[in-house]
């Protein structure tokens, strides 16, 4: 990760009133064992709540849990606050349940990854990673 | 604590040949195994014992010899969640190491310490009773599919509320769109109630419901639907489960702070205890704490921790123990390690007798029987090959019952994991509990597994390592303490990763998902659509009520609701006026949180 004298910042969150929490602590640890800085929402969060906390804590990714059905209409929502907030270059991660036909709608809202039920952390990680790598160095 | 004998100190010296788990649960100051017994087996100075000798002569000349030539096929032999190494072969020595006492540790069914049953004749005078949780769309809805298991042969339902419910919101809040009706019923108003009991309630012996964090709106809206309907409520058991403090610990349907959850489900309590004394108003859920990743130690501990919170509020209330403890029951979930499963089972009823009387000087023997129900685990089942599940449940559902099984057992579907279920899968899982208490077996004499030298070693082991656990809960101020500062949480928050990476890393073989998997196979998870007409009509009708009711009386009821809940008072009596007056679910524990305030806790409160 040359160029950063800082570790990569994610926010993670979950929206609405679901309530599954082993997905995004499972990633929470293996992301803080790979290093990075994680900062968790808690429950229950909107799409505005989790905009202004990823502004707020200047953070580099927004990765949003979802086991529900609402993801359709809440990922997007957020994707359009980052933008309007001048953050759309922050990468936003989604993961869990998320059906295969949803991808293109989620992906053209602005959702840059997908990581289903499923994936495996060094993946994620991975990816991370290299999208890091790939960043210009912080000044901080 | 008990006595730990020498098998400790043998332990201690085996330092060296701790797996790297062990070690680094050591640091954590993790439960540790308190002692490692069948090491007699392999030990280099075995004590002065027929059979310890005869062990060790074995392991040299027969088992060392033929290790050599076919080494074996695993590096370490663990229990599933605990992560014990599991010893080749157990002999009395074993238990003679540990200072097993049968009398002491075991005895008799029936009587203390029950490690071998509450009932003094197993399943032999009458089975557990069978049970399936149901509860999906809006209150006619549920009604038809309660009707439906009825009629297959069960006479105990379990009523589940959507998210928005347990989160105490309305159908029309924005906050909840797209999840009305859909993980449960939808519960609005007394009138969702007074449909979903069109019910025979001849047929119905007993009524579980599960509304933690709105619990005593909740409780107000069954006693006056029962009331409406007629129903006598002596002529059944409702059965509430009351059990916001594992909504902290880790399901996250909290409304309140923890000390103001912890103050409506003792008021709860209170007053099924003075009103209907023959229901049951509170379940210590362990079976949310193993989906969370507790293993069996923790389930024990974080629960019985959990339960001397309740006990202490309601004590406070002017209750004795002997009276308080009888009330308490515990559903608890086998996953498919056999032994951790089974010895669990019996460890449980064990650490709750113990408790009762050694903590709280408890005489009455019905304060010291732990009442409980058990379940088949659903996080042991697979999207993959879901077929293969009915295999899994029926393995559960037999170490269930070789556990004890309890008064009830509940089976999960097979295809729970797919949809929501089908009347097939519901057949399915109603005839295996059959298949189990019929042809197997199993039930047929008491606790069959006694005895066997590893189960008698397992369940031993576990009890210790549970009242260690419990005694570092309570030193540190209780369940509730360890809630608000996390501790429970960040415990399985770290079980949850380590669980994960067993999959990932392939230490745990799990068919469908990491072995045997097929290519080809659609690993497409079938998502739960949301069924528009159901939002809709849902918020319809609470719409329309909102326009016929009278209210001026809702808004004095809504009034008095904040005003009990400012003065301390049980919120019981308040509540019961506004659900009358039909006030709805949403506003009633919108009043409460007024007062109360909303809990959010960050990172490390949550354990993420």
């Amino acid at each position: 990760m040359a160029g950063h004298t800082r570790p990569l910042r994610i926010l993670l969150a979950k929206l609405g009133m679901d309530t599954h929490t082993v997905g995004v602590t499972v990633i929470a640890h293996a992301l803080r064992e790979a290093g990075m800085e994680v900062i968790f929402t808690g429950l229950k969060q909107t799409p505005a709540m989790v905009a202004a906390a990823a502004i707020q804590e200047d953070v580099d990714v927004v990765g949003i849990s979802t086991l529900s059905a609402g993801h359709t209409r809440s990922l997007p929502q957020l994707a359009q606050l980052l933008r309007e907030a001048g953050a759309g270059d922050k990468l936003l991660l989604a993961g869990g349940v998320i059906p295969e036909e949803d991808r293109p709608l989620l992906e053209q809202a602005g959702v840059d990854r997908i990581f289903t039920m499923g994936s495996d952390t060094r993946e994620i990680v991975d990816y991370l990673n290299q999208w890091w790598s790939r960043q210009p160095g912080s000044p901080d | 604590m008990h006595r730990k004998g020498s098998a400790l100190r043998r332990a201690s010296q085996r330092a060296d040949t701790m797996s790297t788990e062990d070690h680094a649960r050591a640091e954590r100051g993790d439960q540790q195994r308190p002692s490692r017994p069948g090491e007699a087996a392999a030990d280099a100075t075995p004590p002065d014992d027929g059979i310890a000798a005869a062990a060790a002569r074995w392991q040299a000349e027969t088992r060392a010899p033929f290790v050599a030539d076919n080494p074996e096929r695993r590096d370490a032999f663990l229990t599933q969640a605990l992560k014990w190494s599991v010893n080749p072969l157990y002999t009395p020595a074993d238990l003679e190491a540990m200072g097993f006492d049968y009398l002491r540790d075991v005895g008799f069914p029936g009587e203390y310490p029950y490690t071998r049953g509450t009932g003094p004749n197993g399943h032999r005078s009458a089975l557990w009773t069978m049970t399936q949780v149901t509860g999906f769309g809006k209150g006619e809805e549920w009604a038809k599919r309660a009707r439906y298991m009825l009629d297959q042969g069960l006479s105990g339902l379990i009523l589940e509320h959507d998210l928005p419910t347990t989160n105490g919101y309305d159908s029309d809040d924005p906050l909840v769109a797209g999840e009305v009706g859909r993980a449960g019923m939808a519960l609005d108003s007394l009138e969702d109630l007074e449909q979903a009991f069109d019910l025979p309630f001849d047929k119905l012996q007993y009524l579980m419901s599960v509304c933690n964090a709105p619990q005593p709106v909740n409780l107000a809206m069954i006693i006056a639907a029962l009331e409406k309907k007629g129903v006598d409520p002596r002529d059944f058991v409702l059965h509430i489960v009351n059990g916001i403090l594992i909504e902290y610990t880790c399901v996250g349907r909290y409304i309140y702070p923890p000390e103001h959850g912890l103050k409506l489900a003792t008021d709860c309590i209170e007053y099924i205890i003075r009103h209907h004394p023959n229901w049951a108003p509170i379940s210590i859920i362990a079976a949310q704490l193993q989906p969370a990743k507790a293993n069996p130690v923790q389930e024990i501990a974080f629960s019985l921790a959990i339960a001397c919170a309740y006990i202490d509020a309601t004590l406070e209330r002017g209750f004795d123990i002997d009276t308080v403890a009888p009330y308490f029951h515990f559903v608890v979930n086998v996953d498919m390690d056999f032994f951790e499963g089974v010895c669990k089972l019996r460890a449980f009823r064990k650490c709750w007798a113990r408790l009762m009387r050694e903590r709280y000087g408890a005489t009455n023997p019905a304060a010291m029987k732990i009442r409980m129900m058990t379940s088949p685990t659903t996080t042991a089942l697979t999207l993959q090959q879901p077929l293969n599940n009915i295999g899994r449940l029926a393995i559960m559902a037999t170490a269930c019952a070789l556990g004890g099984a309890g008064e009830h057992m509940t089976t999960p579907l097979h295809d729970e994991a797919h949809a929501l279920p089908a009347e097939e899968a519901i057949r399915v899982g109603a005839a295996l509990q059959h298949i189990v208490a019929h042809e197997t077996g199993v039930a047929d004499t008491i606790d069959p597994l006694a005895g066997s030298y590893y189960v008698e070693a397992l369940t031993k082991q576990i009890e210790d390592a549970a009242f260690a656990e419990m005694d570092k809960v309570f030193e540190m101020g209780g369940a509730l303490a360890a809630i608000r500062t996390g501790y429970f949480q960040r415990a399985l928050g770290r079980e949850q990763y380590e669980r994960h990476r067993d999959i990932e890393e392939g230490r745990r073989k799990w068919v469908g998902v990491n072995h045997l998997t097929l290519e080809e196979e659609q690993r497409e998870i079938e998502i739960f659509r949301l069924d528009e007409q159901v939002e809709e009509q849902q918020i319809a009708r609470l719409r329309s009520l909102r326009e016929r009711r009278d209210q001026a009386a809702v808004d004095a009821a809504l009034d008095g609701v904040r005003e009990a809940a400012a003065a301390g008072d049980n919120l019981l009596p308040a509540c019961l006026v506004a659900v009358k007056a039909y006030a709805t679910h949403g506003e009633i524990c919108a009043a409460m949180r007024d007062v109360f305030g909303q809990y959010t806790p960050d990172s490390q409160l949550a354990g993420v």
